[in-house]
C-alpha cells in the first residue's frame, strides 16, 4: 500500500516537472505579451515529432535529438510570432485567443495529415536502466527527465534574472511603454519570449514522447491543464508555476490512482474552484492577477 | 416614412424566411437551415454574455449540452412531452449557470475564459462517465419528437425537417424579441456600462456582479433551450457534440458577425453554418483550411463582418 503511494507520488512529481516546462512557456507569453497562446500545445507536439524524426531519420542519440528539437522549435515559434501574432498584439484578448485557437487547429490537423494518427514512441535507450530504491522503481528515462527539468528551470531562472535580455523581458512585463522609452527593442523581446517558450515546450514534448507516446492530438489536452497551472501559480511567477505544476501532477497521479481514474480530467477544475474560494490571490500570494 | 420602410423590410424578411424551404426543398438544405437556427440562438445567447456583458466564456457548449441531456433523459425515461422538457432543460441550464456565474464571474479576462473552459471539460467528463444516467459515450437514442399541437381543427405535426424549420423560426424570433427588450432596458445598459468600465459603473451605483450574473444566467438558460431543441430534432445526442471546439465555434460565430449587436451573432451563425459545408470537398484538409481562415479573419476583420460594415457605412471613414 505505502509502496504504491510513494510510487504514485514519484510519478506525480515527474509528471509535474513536465507540466512545469510547458506551463512556464505559457506563463512567459502571458506575462510579456499579455495573450493566451492556445497553440502552445501544438508547439509541444511538433517538438516531440521533431525529436522523433531526428532520431529515426538522422540516427542521432536522444540528447542530441532533444537539442535539435529545442532549437528547431525556438526558431519555429519565433517565426510564428513574427508572421502570425505580430498584427494583433495589443488588441482585445478574445482576438488573440481565437487566433491562437485557429493556429492550433491548423497545426494539429496538418500534423494529422502528414504524420497520421497512430501513436509512436521515442526510444531513448535509457528505459533499460532501472533503479530500485526500497521497492520504488525509477527508470533511467524518468530520472533523466527529472534532472533535465531541473537543469532547464534553473537555466531559465538564471537567464531571466541575470542576462541583459532576461532583464529586458522583465522590464517589458512590468511596463511595455516604459521599457520602450528606455530603449528596449520590444519586438525583439517578443520574438525571444516566443522562442524560449517554444524550446521549453519542445523539451517537454520530447520527454513525454520517450515516456509515453507521440501523436498529433497530444497537444490539446495538455494546453488547458497548463493554463490552469499558470492561473494556480500566479502569472509570471516562476516558483508559483513550478509549485502548481507539481501539485497538479500529484493530484492527477494520486487522484487517478486512489479515487477515480475516469474523472481525472475534472480534478484541475475542482482545484481551481477551491483556489478561488479559499485563496483568490494565487498559490504564492502574488498580487498580479 | 422611416417607420413604413422598416415595416416593409420586416414583412419582406418574413416572406423570404417563409418561402426559403419552398425554394430549397432538398433535405440536406433544410437540415442546414434548421442547424443555422439552432446556432443563431446559441450565438445570440453567447453574444449577450460576451458582446453585451463583456465576459468571455469558453464553456458555453456545456449549457447547450446540459439542456439537451436533461430534456432527452426526461423524454426517454419518463416519456415527458417536449413542450415541458424544453423548458425544464432551459431552466436546469439556467440554474447551473447562475451557480457557476456567482462563483466565477468575479474573475476577469483570461482567467475567466480558462475557468469556464474547464467547466466545459467537467461537464464533458460527467457526460462520458456517469453511464447509468447519460449512457456515456454511446449517447442517448430514441428521443421522442415533439407531440402534435391540436387547437380546434388545426393540427400541427413535427415529423419532417420543414416542420422543425418553422418551429425554429418562432424560436429564433422569440429569443430575438426577449434579447431586444433586455438589451434596451436599464439592465442592458448596466451590462454595457460594466463592460466598458467596471469601476466607473460601480461608482455610479451599478451592481456590477448582479448584471454580469444576470447575463450569464440568461445566456445559459437560452443555450439550454437550444440544446433541448437540438436533442428533439436530431433524436440522438452524445458527448462529442458538446466539446470545447463547439464552445469556440460559437465564440467565432459571435465575433464573425460582430459583437454587441443582435444582428451580428445571427449573421455569424448562419454564415458559419453554411460556409463550412463548402469545405467538405477539401476532405482531410478541411480543418487545416478552417484554422488558417480563422487566423486571416481575426487579422483582417477584428471587428467582425457586421461591425466593420457598420463602421464603413455609418461613420463615413474606413
Amino acid at each position: 500500500m505505502w509502496t504504491v503511494f510513494f510510487q504514485q507520488t514519484l510519478n506525480g512529481v515527474i509528471l509535474g516537472c513536465i507540466y512545469a516546462l510547458i506551463a512556464l512557456g505559457l506563463s512567459l507569453i502571458f506575462g510579456i505579451l499579455e495573450m493566451a497562446n492556445f497553440a502552445h500545445g501544438e508547439f509541444y507536439m511538433l517538438g516531440a515529432f521533431m525529436a522523433l524524426f531526428s532520431m529515426t531519420l538522422l540516427n542521432v542519440p536522444f540528447l542530441v535529438a532533444l537539442v535539435i528539437a529545442m532549437a528547431g522549435m525556438a526558431l519555429f515559434s519565433a517565426l510564428i510570432e513574427h508572421f502570425i501574432f505580430k498584427p494583433i498584439i495589443g488588441k482585445p484578448m478574445i482576438n488573440s485567443m481565437l487566433l491562437s485557437f485557429g493556429l492550433s487547429t491548423a497545426l494539429a490537423n496538418l500534423a494529422l495529415y502528414f504524420f497520421k494518427a497512430d501513436p509512436r514512441k521515442i526510444t531513448s535507450g535509457l528505459a533499460r536502466i532501472r533503479f530500485n530504491f526500497w521497492g520504488l522503481f525509477l527508470t533511467g528515462e524518468r530520472l533523466s527527465i527529472l534532472v533535465l527539468s531541473v537543469i532547464l528551470v534553473l537555466g531559465l531562472s538564471w537567464f531571466i534574472r541575470y542576462t541583459v535580455t532576461g532583464k529586458s523581458m522583465r522590464a517589458v512585463a512590468q511596463d511595455r511603454t516604459a521599457a520602450q522609452l528606455a530603449g528596449i527593442n520590444v519586438r525583439r523581446i517578443y520574438a525571444v519570449t516566443f522562442g524560449i517558450s517554444g524550446a521549453l515546450a519542445a523539451a517537454a514534448g520530447t520527454m513525454v514522447g520517450a515516456m509515453f507516446f507521440v501523436s498529433p492530438e497530444m497537444g490539446f489536452t495538455v494546453v488547458l491543464k497548463s493554463f490552469v497551472i499558470v492561473i494556480l501559480g500566479g502569472f509570471g511567477e516562476i516558483r508559483g508555476v513550478i509549485l502548481a505544476a507539481i501539485l497538479i501532477g500529484l493530484v492527477e497521479s494520486l487522484g487517478g490512482g486512489f479515487i477515480s481514474y475516469a474523472y481525472k480530467d475534472a480534478y484541475p477544475f475542482i482545484l481551481l474552484i477551491l483556489l478561488f474560494i479559499f485563496k483568490p490571490e494565487g498559490l504564492t500570494g502574488g498580487n498580479r492577477a | 416614412m422611416n417607420r413604413f420602410l422598416r415595416g416593409l423590410f420586416a414583412v419582406l424578411i418574413a416572406a423570404a424566411l417563409y418561402g426559403l424551404p419552398r425554394l430549397f426543398t432538398m433535405d440536406y438544405y433544410l437540415h442546414i437551415f434548421v442547424m443555422s437556427e439552432i446556432y443563431a440562438v446559441l450565438a445570440l445567447s453567447l453574444g449577450l454574455i460576451v458582446g453585451f456583458a463583456g465576459q468571455v466564456s469558453m464553456g458555453h457548449a456545456a449549457f447547450y449540452g446540459m439542456g439537451a441531456y436533461v430534456s432527452a433523459i426526461l423524454g426517454t425515461r419518463w416519456g415527458w412531452p417536449f413542450w415541458i422538457t424544453f423548458w425544464i432543460g432551459g431552466i436546469f441550464s439556467g440554474v447551473v449557470s447562475y451557480g457557476i456565474g456567482r462563483l466565477v464571474l468575479r474573475l476577469r479576462g483570461h482567467v475567466l475564459a480558462i475557468t469556464t473552459a474547464f467547466f466545459g471539460v467537467l461537464v464533458m467528463v460527467v457526460m462520458n462517465n456517469w453511464i447509468s444516467l447519460t449512457n456515456g459515450p454511446m449517447g442517448i437514442t430514441g428521443i421522442p419528437r415533439p407531440t402534435p399541437i391540436e387547437a380546434g381543427s388545426v393540427r400541427l405535426v413535427f415529423e419532417s425537417r420543414i416542420h422543425y424549420y418553422y418551429l425554429g423560426l418562432f424560436f429564433v424570433a422569440g429569443v430575438l424579441y426577449v434579447l431586444y427588450r433586455l438589451t434596451n432596458s436599464r439592465l442592458g445598459d448596466a451590462m454595457v456600462a460594466v463592460r466598458e468600465n467596471e469601476e466607473l459603473a460601480k461608482s455610479l451605483g451599478v451592481n456590477a456582479m448582479k448584471s454580469k450574473v444576470f447575463a450569464f444566467t440568461a445566456g445559459g438558460f437560452i443555450a439550454g433551450l437550444a440544446g433541448s431543441f437540438y436533442a428533439h430534432y436530431i433524436l440522438f445526442i452524445s458527448p462529442v457534440t458538446f466539446t470545447m471546439n463547439e464552445s469556440i465555434n460559437m465564440l467565432v460565430m459571435v465575433i464573425f458577425g460582430g459583437m454587441s449587436t443582435l444582428f451580428g451573432p445571427i449573421l455569424g451563425a448562419v454564415s458559419l453554418t453554411i460556409l463550412p459545408e463548402f469545405l467538405r470537398m477539401a476532405g482531410e484538409m478541411r480543418l487545416v483550411i478552417y484554422g488558417f481562415a480563422l487566423i486571416l479573419f481575426i487579422v483582417w476583420l477584428p471587428m467582425g463582418v457586421w461591425g466593420t460594415l457598420k463602421n464603413r457605412l455609418f461613420s463615413g471613414k474606413a
